[in-house]
């Protein structure tokens, strides 16, 4: 892990421990209501301070918490062209398998790559704890996925290219 | 298979099996069973079932009449031409009755039909190398400064229109032939894989010892030069991308020329299956690494799988909900 990673998911460690106490609560505004608050945005009271952490320009993480619901959004890191269209491939395929992943949001906030909604029903049938590992880890695990699927595609890519043309010697 | 083959897969097995004798005990007298092999390019009458016809499908090329492709056709397929069938330019018939007595010439006649194609499209490369034959022939005896106008310039510019949007053009000068590939890439991933690939084309013949006698390969999104005066082409920016092969006079060598002109069709194909190809791996990876993200996600969830509880008598019980 590089020098500048570690500090930067310590960050988002801290700051998404403090964000997911949440309880239940039910809706102000209509009767036998119980969205998360975050999404619903009907009261001003009930949503806190969102958080920004940023790693550089292209790599930010915002934390939006409430009474009972937090919601993340992640940047991930697209250096050029060919990592934006990894990662956009990526994230897509993940959101188009949402239902599975219970905490993850079928559109990225935006501005971000990918957004998870966390609600005080996943926090009272998961961990807590294991919940921010996962977070976490889909932070580091994402990148280096890139970077190696880049990687992938440039070897192929020269690999295709010297086959093709050492027959013409 | 990294590399692809020059013949057809469908008509050279199609072939196989009808020249091995086993189709002749298929009921071909009676008057009910109607066989028709529909492909692209190979399409059997109902009423010749001892005969195969396999028209390509030239109009879309070129005219027939045009780059010598009959003269190359004729060379190629002498005693089997027929006359075409409607809606088709060429037709060949071979009769089952007569073939090659043994394996070896019976094998090579199959690969000649399957090559059917290769052969229609080999006719303007064949030109363009005669041309340059003859242009390299006059341009020695010039120098670069007094040599007249029409040498300096090269032949004309040959198209194939292989492919709806796409095309193959030829053009021959005193000191090389350029093949010019434009290739239509209809979504933005491919469009980004397709630049990855060919700026490894470019840089291949620069990076590798080896590769210094291959073509020079070049690639840009508008119009290169040579195609200036050719009508009909996209404006630039568009989705259209041209890749520029320069071909040597080392490649034009009669012995070279043959493997050359196979091997330089089969590049757009190759192109976009290496795409293709390039996709599906990465999907598969996507779908690996999901996979194992679910499964740290799962981790959070805690076990709470009812054991079944035992008394010390070891009788169970159960708690009424």
């Amino acid at each position: 892990m590089s020098q500048s990673l570690r500090p930067y998911l310590q960050a988002v460690r801290s700051s998404l421990t403090a964000a997911l106490t949440i309880s239940n609560f039910a809706s102000q505004t209509s009767e036998r209501h119980n969205c998360p608050e975050v999404e619903a945005n009907s009261s001003p009271e009930i949503l806190l301070n969102p958080l920004h952490i940023s790693r550089n320009e292209n790599e930010k993480v915002k934390i939006e918490p409430s009474y009972n619901s937090v919601r993340i959004s992640i940047r991930i890191k697209q250096a050029d062209e060919i990592e934006h269209i990894l990662v956009h491939k990526f994230t897509r395929f993940l959101t188009q398998r949402a239902e599975s992943f219970f905490i993850l949001r079928r559109k990225p906030v935006e501005g971000y790559d990918i957004s998870f909604l966390i609600t005080n029903f996943h926090t009272e049938k998961m961990l807590t704890h294991k919940l921010i590992d996962f977070v976490i880890e889909f932070m580091e695990e994402v990148d280096k996925e890139i970077s190696e699927m880049k990687l992938f595609l440039n070897a192929r890519a020269r690999f295709v290219a010297e086959s093709f043309l050492t027959p013409f010697d | 298979m990294l590399l692809l083959d020059y013949q057809n897969a469908l008509i050279q097995s199609l072939l196989t099996e009808r020249f091995s004798g086993y189709a002749l005990f298929l009921p071909l007298s009676t008057a009910t069973p109607r066989i028709v092999y529909r492909s692209p390019r190979s399409r059997h009458p109902a009423n010749k079932l001892d005969s195969e016809h396999p028209p390509p499908p030239l109009t879309k090329w070129f005219p027939t009449s045009t780059y010598g492709a009959q003269e190359v056709l004729e060379r190629e397929y002498g005693p089997y031409i027929v006359s075409p069938e409607p809606g088709y330019d060429f037709s060949v018939q071979v009769d089952l009755e007569n073939l090659p007595a043994e394996e070896e010439a019976r094998n090579v006649l199959i690969m000649k039909l399957a090559l059917l194609k290769r052969n229609a499209m080999a006719a303007p490369f064949e030109r363009a190398f005669d041309e340059f034959n003859k242009l390299a022939e006059e341009a020695s005896r010039y120098t670069s400064e007094s040599a007249p106008q029409g040498i300096q310039e090269g032949g004309e510019v040959m198209a194939i229109h292989y492919r709806e949007e796409e095309a193959i053009y030829i053009k021959a000068n005193w000191d090389r032939v350029t093949v010019i590939f434009s290739t239509v890439f209809r979504e933005e991933t491919d469009r980004i894989f397709g630049k990855v690939f060919l700026q490894e084309f470019v840089d291949a013949r620069r990076r590798v010892l080896t590769l210094q006698n291959a073509p020079q390969v070049l690639f840009r999104n508008d119009p290169p030069l040579e195609l200036a005066n050719v009508p009909g082409l996209s404006a630039p920016g568009g989705e259209v991308s041209y890749v520029t092969f320069v071909l040597f006079p080392r490649h034009l060598t009669p012995q070279r020329r043959y493997e050359n002109i196979s091997h330089i069709q089969t590049f757009r194909d190759y192109f976009h299956y290496h795409i293709k190809a390039s996709k599906a791996y990465i999907h598969t990876r996507m779908r690996k690494r999901t996979a194992d993200f679910l499964q740290v996600l799962n981790r959070a969830r805690p076990e709470n799988e009812e054991r079944e509880r035992k008394t010390a008598s070891g009788r169970t019980f159960r708690v009424q909900g």
